[in-house]
């Protein structure tokens, strides 16, 4: 199975270091570390203006890096920009195609640029996320024109599919219709699926692996079902804990008497060194993800964050 | 069979799904020879990772619970008669575990904790 610790850059779909993009002295991209392994389903998740969508623009050469290297599907995405483009199918954050064009103009356009083009594929989008295919873009609503990216996306039999909230503006049985959709895809045809979002619950469902990002870089990168088996929060009362993040300590947080800890591994064994230390250990409990994001990112909150996002 | 998973519970996925397929064959709901869905249809019928489906079958196999047919799909095995061992084992542990965190409690050595429980077991008249 996957196996991102000590891959090299060839294992990995996506693979950056250290990678920036800075606009006008803002950096919306600061030093990220990426790395998604092939045939994952990839949750990259941030609050708005954590820099998800500068990050994909970079990746895809939409936007030039300030610094750092990256890799898309082993390429370098500065000498490789085209041929990453030919292997990599890509939903942005705004559904925009051309207002006369019905989703059947658009099929008819789009698949001659693509050798792998799966009609087959665009029949079983067309019914099974009821896209309307002979009504023209610019009668659209929010979620039928999501749905109409997501037939062309799917059909184009990409290595890698990047989608950027591509279930914004779905109902809930179309989002349900669509998640059924790519596992079944990705079951059969095992490609790489690297999707933001902010809707926690279906990451939780249909990922394997989420990155947390926060303000250009990564918070925490992790198999999901880690997550689930070795992450737990842990509360503890007393005086002179340890306050500080460390390797197996990805967030704590302090008020007055009581002490929050999101641990990542061996819980058990770390709320026995708070015992020993005269603690009352009140809790170690498993989290769900909305919890671990909560937990990484409300402290957060009270210093000032610039939404950079909406300057791409 | 009607698998349920929760992904917000924070048992992993496929711990979820082993622990309902052992409780389905344990409870006779499941019999041996009975075809499970393919990786695919569960993974596409949850709406969760194929990885993960394939994983949960992967150890029920191991486990000797589950059977997988090459290119033929998976059945519930030909079990011994009653729960299966690693769901006999799974019930005992929690004894197993008690018996050592009292005995090291007493500063008992782990040969005598050994030592104890085979006299036990001597005088069930037990072959072992």
């Amino acid at each position: 199975m996957n196996a991102a610790e000590g891959a090299s850059f060839n294992d990995q779909a996506i693979w950056t270091e250290g990678l920036k993009k800075s606009y006008k002295g803002l950096h919306a991209v600061n030093g990220l570390d990426l790395r998604v392994p092939r045939g994952a389903v990839y949750g990259f998740l941030g609050r708005n203006g954590a820099g998800k969508t500068t990050t994909i623009r970079t990746l895809l050469g939409l936007a030039r890096a300030t610094a750092g290297a990256a890799r898309v599907l082993g390429m370098d995405i500065d000498r490789h920009r085209l041929a990453i483009l030919e292997r990599t199918a890509f939903v942005g954050e705004h559904k925009i195609l051309y207002d006369n064009f019905t989703a059947l103009d658009m099929v008819r356009f789009t698949s001659a640029f693509y050798p792998q083009w799966s009609h087959e594929m665009v029949e079983r989008c067309a019914r099974q996320l009821e896209v309307p295919m002979r009504q023209r873009f610019a009668k659209l609503s929010k979620g039928n024109r999501a749905k109409v990216w997501l037939l062309l996306a799917l059909a184009q039999n990409a290595e890698l599919l990047i989608l950027d909230e591509p279930t914004t503006g779905l109902d809930p049985v179309a989002n349900d219709a669509f998640l059924k959709l790519l596992v079944e895809d990705h079951a059969a045809h095992s490609r790489t699926v690297f999707f933001s979002s902010h809707n926690l619950a279906e990451i939780e469902h249909v990922a394997d692996w989420v990155g947390i990002l926060d303000r250009g870089r990564m918070l925490l990168e992790a198999r999901l079902e880690d997550i689930r088996e070795h992450f737990r929060l842990v509360i503890a009362a007393g005086r002179g804990l340890p306050a500080a993040v460390s390797e197996h300590i990805a967030a704590v947080a302090q008020s007055g008497e009581f002490t929050r800890y999101v641990v990542t591994r061996d819980a058990e064994a770390f709320a026995s060194r708070l015992r020993q230390q005269g603690a009352a250990v009140t809790e170690v409990s498993p989290l769900s993800l909305r919890e671990v994001f909560l937990e990484l990112l409300r402290k957060e909150q009270e210093e000032s964050h610039v939404p950079v996002e909406m300057l791409a | 069979m009607i698998l349920h998973v929760n992904p917000a519970s924070g048992v992993p996925l496929y711990l979820q799904i082993q622990s309902q397929v052992k409780q389905a064959v344990s409870a006779g709901a499941l019999k041996p020879g009975d075809a499970l869905p393919s990786v695919r249809k569960l993974a596409a019928d949850l709406r969760i990772n194929p990885n993960t489906v394939a994983r949960a079958y992967l150890d029920l196999d191991r486990d000797g619970v589950l059977r997988s047919v090459p290119g033929g799909g998976t059945f519930v095995a030909d079990g011994q008669p009653g729960l299966l061992k690693a769901e006999r084992l799974r019930r005992l542990r929690p004894h197993a575990r008690q018996v050592a965190v009292e005995g090291t409690q007493l500063r008992l050595t782990a040969d005598e904790i050994l030592k104890l429980v085979q006299e036990e077991l001597d005088s069930l008249g037990e072959p072992r």
